[in-house]
């Protein structure tokens, strides 16, 4: 085969092959049916033109071309069983998806609360035992008062805990915060799970220690009004993420039978549905920490928001957990 | 370093170049540049415009948004490539070499946190440079890869066209060179030409006459009339089309 001559009658389709990948890539909703099928066509002679130059020539330059325009061409051709329409796709993850993957997964989450919920119990025991362990929990930037003259100081100047200024600036660093200990506890446990389990245990003990400060110094309404409404919300993100973590965690390092990285893809739909479960309430739980948590008793009284902390907890447990109708 | 094969299912083998270490930091670079920027101007925005704490919380917020979802929504929404990426000529594709998904976009931003740590993406540089195919671990996770794809050649053939007038197309010479030249040097002598457009004006005029100065020697032609390009041009046409050429390209004989 002469494959000067055959460059020579090639490249002009070749050319337009290109020309149309350009308008793809940048404006694919604007295309028209005809120019698709154009596409398409043209994506089919490159492909057999692939072909042809890799029996007849080794040059880099000419292979690299043909190779990197097919590769594109196919991706646009093929990415189509990627893509489902946006909003119904969303509306079913809400409503069916995500509660199946966490009642599917609910033996692994129970293992990531129990590591919370035992750091939570060690934190508070080791306060209980020997108040002077707070100092070493706890960083020293809360000792500058007791919990009991912090809460009459707050109860008897200003309406909110933290001023607007400052809660609003709090909460949104709070809450991009708290939302990357959550990824770092899922990233932790997808890698070494023993990591993201500690994690959580090591958050537990932090949250059961201040509790036990506030409750030991006698103002255990106050806390429980203060960290509740957001804490029902929160902590349980930080547990998912790392649940979710625990799960990818187990199939890269146990992965059975399979390769890792099929053993990988089976378990990433429930892993990035959790995700997305975490996420939304790590940002639902942002707004309330910015204003409704900051409220003292002024406001509202400490066992109105109580209630409604044991409200949103009971919701979310609800949504997540419990067994729909439609379900056997 | 070996590549990534992909079977089309028009059974043609499409081979994907993993990029390296190096280029994706510089890409990662441009980008983080770029939200800081966004982040920064909104940050004076804000605090001109708005109370410093609802200016602040903004700025917070939007911040984040950027860092979270700007790799997201462009290796999503434009073919898998950043600004970074593009500009580096890098996009990122699936396992089969396809565009990635919502969920392998963000599970493998969600990892990136692991691959920043311990400063500047340590554990990524280690684990692409372990990996055959240069992923980092969010890569492997989603199961998604970073290839190269350079700006290429875009050659229309007009070797054997152009070359009407070619002094090397006589007998003894064409006998020479047949005779003389492998089918790897063909190969390399294609190359060259396809190459020249790139090349600087002086860097093209050395290596061209010193290509063509060799040729000579081997094949005891002598042209000096001729420039060292053509020359090499000229050789080159004749390799790839040494018999008679179909009627639209043949050299019209005396009369």
């Amino acid at each position: 085969m002469n494959i000067e001559l055959f460059i020579a009658n090639r490249s002009p389709v070749w050319q337009q092959l290109e020309d149309a990948l350009l308008k793809a890539e940048n404006s694919a909703d604007a295309m028209s049916h005809d120019e698709v099928q154009a596409l398409v066509q043209l994506y089919r002679r490159a492909c057999s033109d692939l072909n042809l130059a890799r029996s007849y020539t080794a040059n880099p330059d000419l292979l690299a071309r043909l190779n990197q325009l097919t590769g594109r061409a196919y991706r646009f051709v093929y990415r189509a069983g990627h893509e489902k329409p946006v909003m119904p796709a969303f509306v079913k993850l809400i409503t069916a998806e995500i509660p199946a993957v966490f009642r599917r997964q609910r033996l692994i989450v129970a293992l990531a609360a129990a590591a919370f919920i035992l750091g939570t119990l060690t934190g508070a025991a080791a306060i209980v035992i020997d108040p002077a362990n707070g100092q070493r929990i706890i960083p020293p930037e809360f000792f500058t008062e007791s919990p009991r003259e912090r809460v009459a100081r707050l109860e008897s100047n200003d309406e909110r805990i933290d001023t607007m200024e400052k809660a609003m600036t709090f909460g949104a660093s709070l809450y991009t915060h708290n939302i990357q200990v959550t990824f770092l506890a899922f990233s932790l446990g997808a890698l070494t799970i023993i990591g993201g389990i500690w994690l959580l245990f090591y958050n537990g003990v932090l949250l059961g220690a201040v509790a036990a400060m506030y409750v030991l110094d006698g103002v255990p309404m106050f806390f429980f009004a203060w960290v509740g409404p957001h804490g029902a919300l929160e902590l349980p993100s930080i547990i998912f993420g790392g649940a979710a973590g625990i799960i990818a965690g187990r199939a890269l390092l146990m992965p059975g039978d399979l390769t890792r990285g099929a053993s990988m893809r089976r378990v990433l739909p429930a892993v990035w549905r959790i995700m997305i479960a975490t996420a939304i309430t790590l940002v639902f739980a942002g707004l309330i920490e910015g204003s409704f948590s900051q409220f003292t008793s002024n406001t509202f009284p400490y066992p109105l928001k109580i209630a409604v902390a044991i409200l949103l907890f009971s919701a979310l447990m609800a949504y997540l957990f419990a067994r729909r109708l439609d379900e056997t | 370093m070996s590549e990534l094969t992909v079977t089309t299912p028009e059974h043609v083998e499409i081979r994907l170049e993993p990029a390296g270490a190096g280029s994706r930091f510089l890409a990662v670079l441009i980008d983080f540049i770029i939200i800081a920027g966004i982040t920064m101007t909104i940050g004076r925005l804000s605090g001109l415009l708005l109370p410093s704490a609802f200016g602040n919380a903004i700025t917070i917020t939007a911040g984040f948004l950027l860092t979270w979802g700007w790799h997201v929504w462009f290796e999503v929404k434009g073919q898998g490539r950043t600004p970074g990426k593009r500009a580096l000529s890098l996009r990122v594709v699936d396992a089969r070499g396809l565009p990635l998904s919502v969920h392998q976009a963000l599970v493998r931003n969600i990892v990136r946190v692991v691959d920043f740590m311990p400063a500047f993406y340590g554990v990524a540089a280690i684990s692409s440079m372990a990996d055959p195919l240069r992923r980092r671990l969010g890569d492997i996770v989603a199961g998604t890869l970073v290839i190269r794809e350079p700006k290429t050649v875009a050659y229309r053939g007009e070797l054997a066209a152009e070359r009407r007038f070619n002094s090397l197309r006589t007998p003894r010479a064409m006998r020479l060179i047949r005779h003389r030249i492998g089918l790897e040097e063909r190969e390399l002598l294609l190359a060259v030409c396809l190459r020249a457009e790139k090349m600087s004006p002086v860097a093209r005029y050395d290596l061209m006459e010193e290509i063509a100065a060799s040729y000579r020697e081997r094949l005891d032609i002598d042209d000096e009339g001729v420039s060292g390009e053509n020359f090499v041009r000229d050789l080159t046409s004749v390799l790839f089309a040494p018999s008679v050429l179909p009627s639209k390209h043949t050299v019209p004989g005396p009369k």
